[in-house]
């Protein structure tokens, strides 16, 4: 089969050197929001492949923690994050307006790698600023107790479900913002997804640390509508997973193997089929320690995976097949910590921790 | 006599009083018992002992802890983090949002904020908060437990005189003060090594004494020596560990505390813990691990503070409830702190220059911090303490002479280095 990705190039690097950046998303095709540990979201507009690399237009403020989910609704008009402010967050995605403002791009300091005697804060170089429309979240809900470090949205865009540190899962009405149903689960929830269907809730849980008596993993399918527990997948893919997709067209429910505080050398992508759960295939070679995000492309027979080896891989759904690698291999200390795929299927947003920026690849020739 | 020995577990021969066993030591070349001090301590050594009556109970978090993250928060500065203070009701002393059983006890604490170490490696640093001592030096220094249990020890007690439950913060041994207060170490939820449990009936286990004791009695005879008395006092102290086991049982009690202290490792040990401590046990670490953040040291610390808040809180409630705190040392400690600087990969890294161990009960006037740190965190900004410092206030806390002086064959060395000064600001 014809690598279709073979051109894949990277055609924009947007730094923003003030936090770990933990979130990506596109807005429409041409427009990717990212969202840092600080709390911020800053939006960029992307010209044509070949211009000027852009300053962010617009920034969102309102979060006072680590953003640890940045998505946007089917209709490209709304984008919601979660925080571990303990609060979810609705932002216009479209509207410029705002109060003009400016933003430092390089007031943080990123110390690669384990640096065991660091003991003061290397000086910052002159602030690079850029020109921005401040904006306020347009909606917030309150609900959660505890960190929010998962989120996703039906694909009708009627249901918005979230997680927290606490194990607490809660649906909510997603253009009212109202509460529907919550239940508890065990463990933390870090990571959801919500089928096609609209009628089922994947959810990976688990808790930091070494104690497996304390904090086994595990992974379920729940009832969306009722909050009762469909599948207990905890056996058929063992570990923390790190993200959970399903793909547009219902046949694949993939899973990323990431324990975030557990770095592993076998991290894989785990391809489950959705109405048994039962596993399909694992992509091997994993990623060195640890996947942190996927995506399903909208092409239908790629998904894609992030992981702490600094790699985006590119694998072929019908057969698990490597495609490529995106991105330069490092062993230790350097992530992607989020990626993000535009609708039209022709770029590719990649937040990379260790470099401080948003990094843009053409996938298909934009 | 500690009366947690069930009895007819044991035959007549091995049913020594303390009294007999020194007599049978004396006789034989007064050989000392390992980690058995209440049974062989020698006259010499109980002559010298101050018994104050106190114990104490280290909490020791393996791998460093962050001080940001606890004790000494920085809101608003680039180094804080993501964990949120909250005032106690102290004013002036805030701690993390995720401590909040300890922070009901903050009253009892004596927070210091101004360790500056001189090794940030996890060996050495270990070494040296456990000792006091610089670990280069040639030198068999014993660990803080050890130079507790010989001051502090009850002489009548048949349990041993230190306990590490869990051996996740190194084993520094006894060094220069002799076998009998090495550690005794359990594993980390408290349960005593297998080999403590009888393998055999009471009545089996009878014949067999017997039979050793005639064995032995015969060949000691024509044999004296400080081997052929090491060998029965190791068996000695086998029986004796093997009949006071039950002190380390706590599963029907625990049954009933689990829920506060949480049903884990910690939680568990810091309940034997303060069985032990009840039971008259002078020294007791508990270890907890997962402190080596390197990396995403945020969720890491979220979830430990789950395990440690709560066992360590209720650890506090019993010993206030129960009157035992006033005598019991309490310990929060580690072997380093980590970086106010936040790395790539969301983690802190090793950090000795200025860092946070808390001190409780036993005479410690609580509801204080001593020293402080600059704005960020990277600096001592007033009263540095070192590991010197720290061993001669845990000292001092307990009745015992910082500067006592002790022999290795002839030569002098002292329980802290010189120029080691407790911290009397926090002292009762």
């Amino acid at each position: 089969m014809a690598d279709p990705f073979a051109d894949a190039k990277v055609i924009f690097t947007l730094p923003w050197n003030s936090e770990v950046i933990s979130a990506v998303a596109f807005i429409g095709n041409d427009k990717v929001a990212a969202a840092n540990k600080r709390g911020d979201i800053l939006i960029w507009n992307l010209p044509p492949a070949g211009g000027k690399t852009p300053d962010p237009v617009r920034r969102l403020v309102g979060h006072t923690g680590e953003i640890n989910r940045l998505l946007v609704t089917p209709d490209g008009k709304t984008l919601i994050s979660a925080s571990n402010d303990r609060t979810v967050k609705y932002w216009d995605a479209l509207s410029d307006a705002g109060t003009p403002g400016t933003i430092v791009l390089n007031d943080g300091t990123p110390l690669k790698g384990v640096v065991e005697k660091v003991d003061k804060l290397p000086a910052l170089p002159p602030p690079v600023e850029a020109k921005v429309i401040v904006q306020k979240p347009i909606k917030e809900l309150a609900g959660h107790k505890e960190w929010i470090q998962a989120l996703a949205v039906s694909w009708n865009g009627k249901r918005l479900v979230s997680g927290d540190d606490q194990g607490a899962i809660i649906v909510w009405d997603l253009p009212a913002g109202k509460e529907l149903l919550r239940w508890p689960c065990k463990n933390w929830v870090r990571s959801l997804a919500i089928a096609p269907e609209g009628k089922t809730v994947a959810a990976s849980q688990h808790v930091p640390g070494r104690d497996k008596i304390v904090v086994p993993p595990s992974f379920h399918l729940w009832n969306l509508e009722t909050g009762e527990m469909k599948v207990d997948l905890t056996k058929e893919v063992t570990g923390g997973m790190s993200a959970i997709a399903y793909s547009p067209d219902g046949k694949w429910l993939a899973t990323g193997r990431g324990n975030i505080e557990v770095e592993r050398p076998d991290s894989r992508v785990t391809l489950l089929d959705p109405s048994t759960g039962k596993k399909i295939r694992e992509l091997t070679p994993g990623h060195s320690r640890g996947v942190t995000d996927i995506a399903f492309h909208p092409d239908g027979k790629h998904i894609f995976s992030a992981g702490r080896d600094q790699l985006v891989k590119v694998w072929q759904l019908a057969d698990g097949k490597l495609v490529r690698d995106l991105g330069k291999f490092a062993e230790r200390g350097y992530w992607i910590t989020s990626i993000a795929i535009s609708p039209d299927g022709r770029c590719l947003a990649a937040a990379d921790d260790s470099t401080r920026q948003v990094v843009i690849y053409a996938l298909t020739g934009r | 006599m500690n009366s947690n020995i069930p009895t007819g577990t044991c035959n007549s021969g091995h049913h020594l009083s303390r009294r007999s066993l020194m007599k049978g030591l004396l006789t034989t070349g007064g050989v000392v018992v390992a980690n058995w001090g209440a049974l062989t301590h020698s006259q010499t050594i109980a002559a010298e002992a101050k018994r104050s009556g106190k114990r104490c109970i280290m909490l020791y978090m393996a791998g460093g802890v962050s001080q940001i993250d606890t004790f000494d928060m920085k809101p608003g500065r680039p180094t804080a983090g993501e964990f949120r203070p909250v005032q106690t009701k102290v004013t002036g002393i805030q701690v993390c949002e995720y401590l909040p059983n300890i922070a009901k006890h903050v009253d009892k604490l004596g927070i210091v904020r101004s360790m500056r170490t001189r090794t940030p490696d996890h060996g050495p640093g270990g070494h040296y908060m456990h000792t006091g001592y610089h670990p280069g030096e040639r030198f068999p220094h014993p660990e803080v437990g050890a130079m507790i249990a010989k001051y502090c020890e009850n002489p009548e007690s048949d349990l041993p005189s230190f306990v590490k439950i869990g051996s996740g913060s190194g084993v520094y041994g006894a060094g220069y003060l002799g076998p009998q207060f090495e550690p005794f170490v359990v594993s980390e939820d408290g349960k005593v090594p297998g080999f403590v449990n009888p393998s055999v009936s009471a009545e089996i286990q009878d014949r067999r004494g017997d039979l050793l004791n005639f064995m032995e009695q015969r060949f000691t005879e024509q044999r004296k020596g400080e081997p052929f008395a090491a060998h029965h006092t190791a068996e000695l102290r086998t029986l004796r560990l093997m009949r006071a086991r039950q002190v380390f049982n706590v599963t029907a009690e625990w049954e009933k505390a689990k829920d506060r202290y949480g049903d884990n490792k910690f939680g568990r040990g810091c309940f034997t813990a303060l069985k032990l401590i009840e039971a008259g046990v002078s020294f007791v670490e508990v270890a907890h691990g997962n402190y080596d953040t390197h990396n995403d040291n945020f969720p890491w610390n979220k979830a430990n503070f789950a395990l440690m808040d709560p066992a360590w809180g209720s650890l506090m409630d019993d010993l206030t409830q129960r009157g035992l705190l006033q005598d019991t040392l309490v310990v929060w400690t580690s072997e380093f702190g980590r970086t106010p600087a936040i790395n790539v990969r969301a983690g802190r890294d090793h950090f000795g220059r200025a860092w946070t161990v808390v001190l409780a009960g036993g005479g410690i006037k609580g509801g204080q911090h001593y020293g402080s740190t600059d704005r960020d965190g990277f600096e001592v900004a007033e009263n540095p303490v070192n590991e010197a410092d720290y061993c001669a206030t845990l000292y001092k806390a307990m009745g015992i002479n910082p500067r006592a002086k002790h022999y290795l064959g002839s030569r002098p060395i002292w329980a802290t280095e010189e120029g080691a000064k407790p911290i009397q600001e926090l002292l009762g």
